[in-house]
């Protein structure tokens, strides 16, 4: 890695200035080594020791993987919520990721024409990402407040009557379909309204930095195949279909990828807005962890739930570059 | 009669001294030695803006006059839960501060680490303790809450920051609608649905009651309605039974009749004051918002009382708040921590923090003070609650309660959104609650 | 990945748009959209301006019918914001100088410095950012609190209440050293061969050459930094307690606790603490849009 940079002809003076330039090179990793050994490396190994062991409060015995199959199916305090935030984890994925790829796609296709005020509206969509989700949280507890908030205002003018919101613990589907008469059993009655407006939120701040990364995947296809196309005639919409989506691929790819990590990692947006309620509801695996160490005091089983959640990040990470990878072109 | 009379006392005396006499000679104890030299401590605490300024002026008067050389340093650590997060930081790693302010529930977890000092014979001892009639100056309830039964039956932390649930009267609309405050829970759904204002297009602008789904008034109108929180033994609740239900039952009701609501945040207190709402419970130290409200509100009269009841000779009501607990250091450290907390919880100290803080005296001779006195003649609203100390009993203090805190919230939340009924509702959180009880065993 | 990696030319000829009417269609939708991202930040500078009784207006008014000012006042005596300013501002300040150096040095090492086990550690480094910070974010803490009897084997640092707590451990992220080091790839070597025949030695041709190549990527690296640092929450609000060493955003969030129902003053507090960044960045748009369109780093 790297090495090809250093031109032949260097190598003849190369054993002998070779150690002094390992131990410059030294030198200059070493702050880097040094940070991220212990505020990465070592707390990561020091976590992976405290879930071998019971830790409820202090140190207590050594409990093996006991701790991990506690979560899985051993223990029925823990495992049923595990299950549950596992699920919601994986429901918020679903409700946030392909709906903050399909608008950023659009918008960022449509900005990338030549028009006017790319600017403006680049900046527009782009100023939720630089906002803090703590400030965000503030406006949208109150854009969604039950009383005084301004959309259940907006659904008043539309005949609606007054939601709950973050405060609903009811499926979203039921909701729906109770607002037409009809009544839905509890399996179908989809994630709770306050997830959904927790997802809601969610795309709104991060949908400027994915049309970000959506442009710079445009400005990457090269003019040659727009023109060729228009030479033979397709229309815009073969255009898109035929050439801009597929050597966009590699870009979809990424977005996918890091916004499914992303979501599968999140604290802050769900613990800001809801705090994993109300009845639990949006109580994803990030939240869980903090509850378990940092509220009941067990360590042991918090790390052991932390470690769950990178490996199914991991597994997930390699899965999508296993069976999506393969679809990309790459031109 | 007299005879009679004469026996029980010796009795009575006889068992106090063996009780008293048996565990160890008394003066061998750590809590009867003297202090050698000038000590400093430090407390952590969770007390923040007013509050935190009426603790320091009283820390600074005892470092100034307790004329032993100690001195106290009073750190706050942000909120209640930070607190707890950064005491057990300290556990880990065996630093943790001379006294802290702490819920029953930490001070349980605490002890797995068996760092918490046993109070009893601090407060017990001849040399550096509380006499009796002292000791029975402080309300019984704070005694019964600091004494864990898990632990051995000892006192594990003292009275420090107390409180009560309450209800906040609107006077004005109980005056419009010709009402009085209402004693029994038949009453106070009659008025609460009385209060019901709409206007023209259906909308409900004036609301009987706000509930409230936090687990202490539950626990609260538990009491109210003659129920008791947990089993004897300690190893199940006792709260699911037929007052859990009622309670459930009548926010259901309340709901689905549309004199009751379940408020976002703090969004009650506003509504009081805008004259919106008639009656919310909360704790007594919503009082000084409330206060703070009612002088920006022209006009606008409320009152706290005790909860309605089902039987109003019998009224109760729950006493919370945080306490304070001495962690193990040295024996001199510890008898100089003793000391501060016994000269906070002094007859003027206590009735000195209540006027500053807002909270409940800790003895009932508080009530004597002049300084007390002159503030609830400013305040009426402050002897309002402190008349109701002698009501109050504190919730249970067994490991497991944090967590079933949160079923009953999720209990109260199902019934109030009607995701379930209240009989299923109090069943599950029942059962739920009697699982990690076991579980904490 | 490699296609994301690369810098967008910002004169690349776009296809154009014949009809007149769809341009029409077209900047509708935008606007809409835009109107929809952007309406929050309308919602909460126009609330910050009226009392609570227009404040919790249902529905609310466009705009005050009177401005209250004072409310901006009001909020900032509320909390000691000043130093809640100071410490964010100190902060991400050193953050952003510690992290631009080190990830500097050791970028340049892994691009164009030979050394034993430079692939294994350039690996470990990458690694790390696979790991979530919730599987460490606990053992770093029991490793910030105060020493006495060592954490988990190592020294307990003590450093519950300062500002290393917030600084330290992130003045370097395998992130930053990566972006640095495919800068200097990218350095033709000519200008590194000219270099050495004038006698100049690794850290004087990376000062001298190396460094002020690479302004873009430096100013890049930077923002996303200083941003990320403005932003934190959870490592603060869970290493600090007094309002001596706490960033603005766990302020905000006590804020929202201590006023309660107050909302005209907590929008008031928002708009505050949201308008340097967003002044910020309206500066520095420019860089910190090529620098995501480089990196792909997601906050």
């Amino acid at each position: 890695m790297g090495a090809e940079v250093i031109p032949a002809r260097v190598k003849i003076g190369q054993r002998r200035r070779f150690p002094l330039e390992a131990m410059q090179a030294y030198l200059f990793v070493l702050p880097a080594v040094v940070i991220i050994g212990i505020f990465k490396v070592f707390p990561a190994i020091a976590a992976f020791y405290m879930s071998l062991f019971k830790w409820d409060v202090i140190q207590g015995a050594f409990r093996g993987f006991g701790n991990y199959t506690d979560w899985l199916y051993d223990n029925s305090l823990r495992s049923p919520d595990f299950w549950r935030s596992l699920s919601t984890t994986f429901t918020y994925v679903i409700l946030t990721v392909p709906l903050e790829i399909a608008f950023s796609l659009v918008i960022a296709y449509l900005l990338f024409q030549k028009i006017r005020g790319r600017g403006i509206y680049r900046t527009a969509y782009y100023l939720p990402y630089v906002t803090s989700f703590v400030a965000a949280a503030v406006v949208f507890n109150w854009l969604f407040h039950p009383q005084y908030g301004l959309v259940n205002a907006l659904l008043g003018v539309v005949g609606i009557g007054p939601q709950r919101w973050l405060d609903e613990p009811s499926g979203f589907f039921q909701i729906v379909a109770s607002a037409f008469g009809i009544a839905l059993p509890e399996w179908a009655a989809g994630p709770s309204m306050a997830l959904v407006v927790v997802s809601i939120v969610t795309v709104w701040h991060y949908l400027g930095y994915q049309v970000v990364i959506f442009l710079a995947g445009l400005s990457n296809i090269s003019n040659e195949y727009y023109e060729a196309a228009r030479l033979d005639g397709a229309s815009e919409r073969q255009i898109f279909t035929k050439i801009t989506l597929p050597l966009l691929s590699p870009t979809t790819f990424f977005v996918f990828t890091i916004a499914t990590i992303g979501a599968l990692r999140s604290f802050d947006t769900v613990f800001i807005l809801t705090g994993g309620g109300p009845l639990d509801t949006t109580r994803t695996v990030t939240l869980l962890i903090f509850k378990t160490a940092l509220q009941q005091a067990q360590f042991g089983l918090g790390a052991a739930l932390a470690f769950i959640l990178t490996l199914i990040i991991l597994l997930f990470t390699l899965v999508q570059f296993r069976v999506l990878g393969r679809r990309v072109y790459y031109g | 009669m007299r005879l009679t009379a004469a026996i029980v006392t010796t009795l009575m005396l006889v068992t106090a001294a063996c009780s008293t006499a048996a565990p160890a000679p008394q003066q061998s104890t750590e809590a009867d030695i003297s202090l050698s030299g000038p000590v400093s401590l430090t407390l952590w605490h969770a007390l923040s803006g007013p509050q935190q300024v009426a603790l320091d002026a009283m820390v600074k008067k005892f470092n100034d006059t307790n004329g032993k050389g100690i001195t106290v340093t009073a750190l706050n650590q942000g909120n209640y839960t930070q607190l707890y997060q950064k005491t057990l930081g300290a556990i880990q790693a065996g630093a943790l501060p001379d006294l802290a302010h702490a819920y029953e529930s930490f001070v349980a977890d605490y002890m797995k680490a068996d760092v918490v000092v046993d109070l009893g014979p601090y407060k017990d001892s001849a040399k550096n303790g509380l006499t009796k009639q002292s000791q029975d100056d402080i309300y019984k309830g704070y005694y019964d809450t600091n004494t864990f039964p898990q632990y051995g039956n000892k006192l594990l932390s003292w009275p420090f920051t107390k409180s009560l649930a309450v209800m906040y009267v609107n006077d004005d609309i109980l005056k419009e609608i010709g009402k009085p405050t209402p004693k029994t829970w038949d009453e106070f759904e009659a008025t609460a649905a009385a209060v019901v204002k709409k206007d023209a297009s259906g909308k409900v602008i004036r609301n009987g009651f706000a509930l409230n789904t936090d687990a202490s008034y539950f626990n609260a109108q538990v009491y109210s309605r003659g129920g008791s929180l947990m089993a004897a033994d300690n190893k199940t609740v006792a709260w699911n039974g037929k007052e859990g239900l009622a309670v459930l039952q009548m926010y259901d009701r309340g709901i689905k009749g549309g004199w009751a609501y379940s408020p976002a945040g703090f969004d009650y207190q506003n509504d009081m004051a805008a004259g919106k709402l008639a009656f919310f419970l909360s704790s007594t130290s919503t009082v000084p918002f409330m206060k703070d409200l009612a002088d920006k509100t022209p006009n606008f009269h409320w009152s706290i009382a005790n909860l309605p009841q089902s039987d109003p000779t019998k009224a109760k009501t729950v006493q919370f708040g945080a306490n304070v607990a001495v962690f193990k250091s040295t024996p001199e450290k510890q008898l100089a921590s003793w000391l501060f907390i016994k000269w906070f919880t002094e007859t003027d100290q206590s009735a000195q923090f209540a006027s500053t803080s807002y909270y409940m005296p800790v003895r009932a001779s508080a009530a004597d003070s002049q300084v007390l006195k002159d503030y609830w003649a400013k305040v009426p609203q402050g002897k309002q609650g402190f008349d109701l100390i002698k009501v109050s009993s504190p919730e249970p203090n067994v490991r497991g309660q944090q967590d079933i805190r949160d079923v009953i919230l999720n209990a109260i939340t199902s019934v109030a959104t009607g995701k379930a009924t209240p009989d299923a509702a109090i069943k599950t959180a029942g059962d739920k609650s009697n699982q990690i009880l076991a579980s904490a065993q | 990945m490699a296609t994301v990696a690369r810098t967008f030319p910002r004169s690349t000829p776009r296809p154009r748009l014949r009809i007149r009417g769809r341009t029409i269609a077209l900047h509708a939708f935008l606007i809409v959209v835009a109107l929809a991202v952007a309406y929050p930040f309308y919602f909460m500078v126009t609330s910050s301006f009226k009392d609570l009784l227009e404040a919790t207006k249902n529905p609310p008014d466009v705009f005050p019918a009177q401005l209250h000012p004072e409310n901006y006042i009001e909020a900032w005596n509320r909390a000691p914001w000043g130093r809640y300013f100071v410490n964010t501002i100190f902060v991400s300040i050193a953050v952003t100088i510690g992290e631009l150096v080190t990830a500097s040095l050791a970028g340049y090492a892994f691009a164009r410095m030979r050394f034993p086990a430079k692939s294994v550690l350039f690996i470990v480094f990458l690694a790390t950012l696979m790991v979530p910070s919730e599987a460490t974010i606990i053992p770093n803490y029991v490793l910030m609190s105060p020493s006495r009897n060592g954490c988990l084997g190592l020294p307990c640092l003590g450093w519950f209440d300062t500002y290393q707590v917030q600084i330290v451990p992130f003045i370097a992220t395998a992130f930053s050293i990566f972006l640095m080091r495919q800068f200097f790839l990218s350095i033709p070597s000519e200008l590194s061969d000219a270099a050495r025949m004038d006698g100049a030695g690794h850290l004087r041709f990376l000062w001298s050459v190396a460094l002020p190549l690479s302004v873009p990527a430096l100013i890049t690296a930077g923002l996303v930094t200083f941003l990320g640092s403005w932003n934190a929450f959870l490592w603060p609000l869970i290493v600090t307690t007094k309002p001596d060493f706490r960033p603005v955003q766990v302020g905000l969030s006590a804020f929202r606790q201590e006023a309660g129902s107050s909302y005209h003053l907590l929008m008031a507090a928002s708009t505050f603490v949201i308008a340097p960044i967003v002044l910020l960045f309206l500066v520095a748009q420019r860089y910190l849009v090529q620098g995501i369109a480089r990196t792909g780093i997601r906050g």
